[in-house]
C-alpha cells in the first residue's frame, strides 16, 4: 500500500513538473539590452555556439530568422537555398521559422518577449515603425558592405524617416501604377501609355471599342485604387487630414470620386467590376480585361492564376488637371531587419547580403518573380523598367495609409471606395457627403 | 472504501493547477487589461496604465465595432433561427423512418467534416462568382440579370448563408440524439389516440427536446460569437465593414491589420469581455426561456 502511494506520488510529481517546465521561459533568451553597436562576428555568443573545428568566418554560430512566407513558396525555397550555401561559406547556421503572411501578428509580442530571433522578415513600415524598439541599427554596417550603391535609396530614405536610423534591408521592392496587357494595348491601336487623365480615358474608349473590358477591378483593391486618384488631387497629407476629421465636401476629393464615377457609368470598368478578388484581374488573363491597378505581384499572380504568359507593361497612374501630387507612385517592400539583442548582429547581416544581392539576389528575382532587391541584378522580362522606376523615385506613395490611419472608419471608409466602384453614389458630392456622415 | 484525502489532492492537482494556469489566469488577467491602457499584449503590468472605462466607452463609440456588434447580431438571430430550424427539420425528417436515413444523415452531415477553409472557396469561387458561379448560371437558366453576390450590398449575407451550410449538420446530429432518446412507445401511443404527425412533434418531441435546444442555442451563441475564419475567407486581403464581426475587431485592435501600425491590447481586452458577458447573458436568458426541464422520460 505504502509501495502504490509512494508511485501515485511520484506520478503526479512527475506530470507537475514537466507541465511547469513546458510553461517555463526558454533559458537562452538573450539579454535584454540592446548592444550599443554592432558586436564583433567573431565574438563567441554563449548560448548560440557549439565547440566547432575552426576555418571558416562564422564556424559555430547559429542564427535563427523568422520567415513571412510559407514553407514551399518560391521565397522560401530560395532563403533555404540561401542558408545551406551560407553555412557552407562561412560555417554559420542559418535556422529559418517558416511562419507564413500572419508573422506580423505574433512578431511584436515576440519581439518584446525577446524570443530567439536574429533576422525578422517583414513590410518595411511596420519594422520601421512596429518594431524601431527592437531592431538593429545597421547604418555602420551598410555602410561598409557599400549598400547605397545597389540599393533603391527611397527605403533607405524612409527606414530611417521612420525610426532615425536604417534598420531594414530590402527584400522584396515593389511598385505599384497601372499594369497591362501589351497586346491588347496594340490589338487596340494603342501605339503610347497614356499620361494624362484624358489620355487614360481615350485608351479606354479604344479598348472598349476592341472588345476588351478596360480596367480589371477586384473590390479588395477598390480602395487603393482610389486613393491614387485622391492622392493625385490633394497628396496624402490632406488625405490624412480628412480621413482623421472629416471635411471632405467642397474638396478636391469630389472631383476625384466624380472621376471613378464617370470611369463606371462610361462602361470603362470589366464586365462585373468590382468582382471577388481575383476573378477580375485575372480577366486579363482571359483576354477580357486590359488593366489592373496594383503592385508588381499582380502580374505573377495572373500569369499563374490563368497559365497565360502576358506581355506585361506598367504605367504611372494618369496625371490631373491641377492635380497635388502628380507624379507619387506606390512604393513598398518586405524587408528584413536584425533584431537589437542579436548576439551575431555581423553574421545577420552578412546572411541578409548574401541572401539579398548577387547571385542569391538574383535567384529570389527569378523565381519568386519578383522586382531584384540588388539594382545591379536583371529584374524579370515583364517587370523591365521596374528598377530604374525605384532608382528615380524620391518619396514613395504608401498603400492606402493616410485613408488606414483613423482605425475606428478605417473598414467602412474601404466598403465605402467598393460602392463607389459599384456606382452606388450619384456623384462626387453625394460620396463626399456621405463620408462626412461618418463623422457626426 | 476509506477515502484517501492525500491521494485525491495530488491526482487533481496537476488538473487545478492547468486549469488556474492556462484559463483562469488569463481570464484575470484578460478582465484586469481592460481597464488600462496597454499597448502589447505582453507588456508587463508596470507599464500599464488605468484607464477606468476609458477602453469601455472607446469601443462603444467605435463605428466599426458597433458594424461589427451588428454583424454578429444578425449572424447569430438570422443564421440562428435558419440553422436551428433547419436542423430540427433534418433531424425529425431523418428520423422518421425514411429510407437511407443513413444516407441523408451522412450526406447533411458532410460539410462538418470538410475544411471551412475550402467550403469558403467553394462557396466564393463556385457558387457566388460572377461570371461562371453555380447561382448566376440558375438566375441566367431563368432569362434573369447575373447577380453580383459577392457585392457590398449581398456580401453579408452570401458570408452567413455559406456558414448556415456548414454548421446545419452539426446541430441536427445533436437533434438526432436528442429525439432517438424519446421513448417509441408515446409516438405509438399518440398514434393511437390520433395525434398526426404535426401534432406529434409539437406535443412530444419539442417538449421532449427542450434541453438539447437550450444547449444547442448556447452552442451556436458561443459560435457566432467567435466566428472569425468566415469573415476571413470572404474578406481576404483586407477587412471590410460588410463582413467585420467583434472577434475580427479585437484581432486588428490587438495585432494591428494591414495599413494599421497602432495596436491597442487594452480596448481588445474590452471587447474580450464584453463577447464573454454576451455568451453568459444568452446563457442565463435561455436558462429562464426554458425552465422547467422537469418532463422525465
Amino acid at each position: 500500500m505504502k509501495m502504490k502511494k509512494l508511485t501515485s506520488l511520484l506520478l503526479a510529481s512527475v506530470m507537475v513538473l514537466s507541465m511547469l517546465a513546458g510553461c517555463g521561459n526558454k533559458a537562452d533568451a538573450p539579454n535584454s539590452e540592446p548592444p550599443a553597436s554592432n558586436p564583433p562576428a567573431s565574438q563567441p555568443a554563449d548560448d548560440n555556439k557549439e565547440p566547432a573545428p575552426a576555418g571558416k568566418e562564422y564556424d559555430g554560430v547559429t542564427l535563427t530568422m523568422w520567415s513571412m512566407w510559407s514553407s514551399g513558396e518560391p521565397q522560401a525555397n530560395v532563403i533555404s537555398e540561401a542558408a545551406a550555401a551560407f553555412e557552407e561559406k562561412t560555417g554559420a547556421k542559418v535556422n529559418i521559422e517558416f511562419k507564413g503572411r500572419d508573422v506580423n501578428k505574433v512578431l511584436a509580442a515576440s519581439l518584446e518577449a525577446k524570443d530567439n530571433i536574429d533576422i525578422i522578415e517583414d513590410d518595411y513600415k511596420r519594422i520601421g515603425t512596429v518594431y524601431q524598439d527592437f531592431t538593429m541599427d545597421l547604418t555602420d554596417m551598410a555602410k561598409a558592405a557599400g549598400y547605397e550603391e545597389f540599393s533603391y535609396q527611397c527605403f533607405t530614405d524612409q527606414s530611417i524617416a521612420w525610426c532615425g536610423f536604417l534598420n531594414a534591408i530590402t527584400e522584396q521592392p515593389n511598385v505599384g501604377g497601372i499594369f497591362y496587357d501589351k497586346d491588347a494595348f496594340e490589338k487596340a491601336g494603342i501605339t503610347a501609355e497614356p499620361k494624362t487623365w484624358a489620355e487614360f480615358l481615350d485608351v479606354c474608349q479604344k479598348l472598349k471599342d476592341a472588345g476588351v473590358g478596360p480596367l480589371a477591378q477586384d473590390s479588395a483593391y477598390c480602395d487603393f485604387a482610389f486613393y491614387h486618384t485622391l492622392v493625385r488631387y490633394l497628396g496624402e497629407d490632406k488625405i490624412e487630414e480628412l480621413t482623421l476629421n472629416g471635411g471632405w465636401s467642397g474638396t478636391a476629393a469630389e472631383q476625384a470620386a466624380q472621376d471613378i464615377i464617370d470611369l463606371r457609368n462610361s462602361g470603362f470598368l470589366a464586365d462585373g467590376a468590382p468582382d471577388e478578388f481575383p476573378s477580375s484581374q485575372n480577366k486579363i488573363g482571359f483576354e477580357q480585361a486590359a488593366m489592373v491597378i496594383c503592385a508588381d505581384y499582380v502580374t505573377a499572380e495572373v500569369n499563374g492564376n490563368t497559365g497565360r504568359e502576358i506581355n506585361w507593361g506598367l504605367f504611372n497612374y494618369p496625371t490631373v488637371e491641377g492635380g497635388a501630387d502628380n507624379g507619387a507612385a506606390y512604393m513598398g517592400a518586405n524587408s528584413l531587419a536584425i533584431t537589437s539583442y542579436s548576439e551575431n548582429g555581423q553574421a545577420a547581416f552578412d546572411f541578409i547580403m548574401f541572401l539579398t544581392t548577387g547571385e542569391m539576389g538574383q535567384k529570389l528575382a527569378d523565381q519568386a518573380h519578383q522586382i531584384p532587391a540588388d539594382s545591379r541584378n536583371t529584374a524579370p522580362a515583364d517587370l523591365t523598367g521596374t528598377i530604374e522606376t525605384l532608382k528615380a523615385a524620391q518619396s514613395p506613395m504608401t498603400w492606402c495609409a493616410s485613408l488606414s490611419v483613423n482605425a475606428d472608419l478605417k473598414d467602412t471608409i474601404k466598403s465605402m471606395c467598393t460602392e463607389l466602384f459599384e456606382g452606388k453614389y450619384a456623384d462626387g458630392a453625394a460620396f463626399c457627403a456621405a463620408m462626412d456622415a461618418l463623422y457626426k | 472504501m476509506k477515502k484517501n484525502k492525500a491521494m485525491i489532492f495530488w491526482f487533481s492537482l496537476p488538473a487545478v493547477l492547468s486549469l488556474l494556469i492556462m484559463f483562469v489566469y488569463p481570464v484575470f488577467r484578460t478582465v484586469l487589461m481592460s481597464f488600462f491602457q496597454v499597448e502589447s499584449v505582453t507588456a508587463t503590468t508596470a507599464d500599464w496604465t488605468f484607464y477606468g472605462l476609458g477602453n469601455y466607452l472607446k469601443i462603444f463609440k467605435s463605428a466599426s465595432f458597433l458594424i461589427s456588434m451588428r454583424n454578429m447580431l444578425m449572424i447569430w438571430f438570422v443564421g440562428g433561427i435558419i440553422t436551428l430550424a433547419l436542423a430540427m427539420l433534418m433531424a425529425v425528417v431523418v428520423t422518421s423512418g425514411i429510407r437511407g436515413k443513413k444516407f441523408f444523415r451522412a450526406a447533411i452531415y458532410l460539410p462538418n467534416i470538410i475544411s471551412a477553409v475550402a467550403l469558403a472557396t467553394m462557396w466564393i469561387q463556385y457558387i457566388f462568382n460572377y461570371d461562371y458561379g453555380m447561382l448566376n448560371e440558375i438566375v441566367q437558366l431563368f432569362g434573369g440579370d447575373k447577380v453580383k453576390w459577392l457585392g457590398t450590398d449581398l456580401k453579408f449575407w452570401a458570408m452567413t448563408g455559406s456558414f448556415i451550410f456548414g454548421s446545419v449538420g452539426y446541430y441536427m446530429l445533436i437533434y438526432i440524439s436528442g429525439i432517438e432518446g424519446i421513448p417509441q412507445d408515446l409516438y405509438e401511443a399518440a398514434t393511437i389516440d390520433g395525434a398526426g404527425k404535426v401534432s406529434q412533434f409539437t406535443r412530444i418531441t419539442l417538449p421532449l427536446l427542450k434541453g438539447v435546444i437550450k444547449t444547442s442555442i448556447t452552442f451556436w451563441s458561443i459560435n457566432t460569437t467567435t466566428f472569425f475564419l468566415w469573415t476571413k475567407m470572404f474578406s481576404p486581403i483586407d477587412t471590410e465593414s460588410s463582413t467585420i464581426v467583434p472577434v475580427i475587431y479585437l484581432y486588428d485592435m490587438v495585432f494591428g491589420g494591414k495599413g494599421i501600425t497602432t495596436r491597442d491590447a487594452g480596448a481588445g481586452a474590452a471587447v474580450g469581455v464584453v463577447l464573454t458577458l454576451i455568451i453568459i447573458a444568452v446563457y442565463l436568458v435561455t436558462e429562464k426561456l426554458f425552465k422547467g426541464n422537469d418532463l422525465e422520460y
